[in-house]
């Protein structure tokens, strides 16, 4: 079939291994110079590409989750702000109430002391005028005593203490 | 060329062609010029002459993918890079640079010989076979022929050869017509001075490009068909 091909000609078969030594070397030296690197490099590449896309997603999230966390603190330091400022009304509140209760109770105990005071004071009083009549009472019974003796006496005494009374309402 | 002949010798008991030789011996050059220029500096970033390079093994590695085993793509990059870059030189070689001392080709296409390319398709062939024996053993290997049944065998065999025709003669028909008609251009341009010289050259120019793209599609048809050839070599029912 090839001879009738190529009839006009001479058949080169030569050619034939020629040209498939050649292309097996040719093959050889494309490994060699050119399809070893250049696949290399494009293999590289397609890795770094991919590595580049997992890490860019990778510092997206981290980023995202940096954000979170910072909005979480801020959330927070606000809420603590919050409970700061209201202890500290709360406790203003105690310490004032603290405060005038105590008043109160110093006031009362002042008031209770004062009044305790005036009652002892009286009492101390009433004792000595009762002292003062008893002594006056027995003075009076041993004047009184003394002058029994006499009829004439009695009307001169009785008189007399009449006077002392006048005198006494007069003075 | 197509009228021209062709200075032959003889070696070892061997006929060797000097224009097959020849240009065969460029086209290697070529080839090599090309992949070492473009890969002098590799980066990560690729310069002009990577991604070149980048761009056509993407593309070969391309049509491998879509008909050979995903698996097996990997193992034959190589072999479609160096086959389409070949060929389409080849392709191009003789519509650019033609050389003839004495009537007698030095430099042309060297696809426009059926000698070359059934070359190639011959090389495509046993290549075939050979990813057969080592995917399936050689027993499964033999018994590919014989399937669905023992009838099939001669068409089996009969399918190989034509493969083998197919596929060499028709990246020659088309190179070598391609260079026949510039030749017959060529013809016109000189047979009347100036006028049909004038004349021929919008011509000569059109078919040159559309031999330029010819050659193109055919390389890729060329690769094309091997690695669907080999995919199914490769994909045998079990």
């Amino acid at each position: 079939m090839l001879l009738h091909l190529v009839v006009a000609r001479t058949l080169y078969n030569g050619d034939t291994i020629f040209y498939a030594l050649s292309f097996i070397l040719l093959m050889w030296i494309v490994k060699i110079f050119a399809w070893k690197p250049v696949t290399k490099m494009m293999q590289d590449r397609s890795n770094k590409i991919s590595n580049d896309i997992d890490n860019a997603e990778k510092s997206r999230k981290d980023a995202a989750a940096m954000a979170e966390e910072r909005q979480a603190a801020l959330a927070g330091s606000r809420v603590e702000a919050q409970t700061i400022v209201k202890d500290a009304k709360e406790n203003g509140q105690q310490q004032r109430e603290q405060i005038v209760t105590q008043a109160q109770t110093d006031a009362q105990s002042l008031k209770d002391k004062a009044q305790k005071d005036i009652a002892q004071e009286r009492e101390d009083a009433l004792a000595s005028a009762r002292n003062d009549v008893a002594d006056l009472s027995v003075e009076i019974a041993s004047k009184l005593l003394q002058r029994e003796l006499k009829a004439d006496d009695q009307k001169a005494l009785i008189d007399s203490y009449i006077e002392g009374l006048g005198e006494q309402h007069e003075s | 060329m197509g009228n021209g002949t062709v200075a032959s010798f003889q070696l070892f008991g061997l006929t060797f062609s000097v224009a097959n030789l020849v240009s065969g011996a460029i086209v290697f050059l070529l080839a090599i010029i090309f992949v070492i220029a473009t890969t002098r500096h590799i980066t990560m970033r690729p310069s002009k002459g990577q991604n070149v390079i980048e761009w056509l093994i993407d593309f070969t590695n391309g049509v491998l993918k879509g008909n050979l085993p995903a698996n097996e793509v990997r193992g034959y990059g190589l072999w479609g890079f160096t086959l389409f870059i070949f060929i389409f030189l080849s392709n191009q070689l003789g519509l650019f640079f033609n050389l003839m001392i004495n009537g007698k080709a030095i430099v042309r296409s060297p696809t426009s010989d059926p000698v070359v390319t059934l070359t190639m398709s011959l090389m495509t062939v046993v290549f075939a076979n050979y990813s057969s024996i080592r995917r399936w053993g050689t027993k499964g290997y033999l018994t590919s022929f014989v399937k669905p049944f023992w009838f099939f065998f001669p068409i089996n065999i009969f399918e190989e050869l034509s493969s083998f025709l197919t596929l060499g003669l028709r990246i020659f028909g088309i190179i070598y017509s391609g260079e026949v008609l510039l030749e017959m251009i060529w013809q016109l341009a000189e047979s009347h001075g100036i006028l049909t010289m004038a004349l021929s050259l919008p011509i000569e120019m059109i078919w040159q490009g559309f031999s330029a793209f010819l050659g193109a599609i055919q390389a890729y048809v060329f690769i094309m068909l091997s690695s669907v050839y080999i995919g199914r070599k490769l994909q045998e029912e079990d």
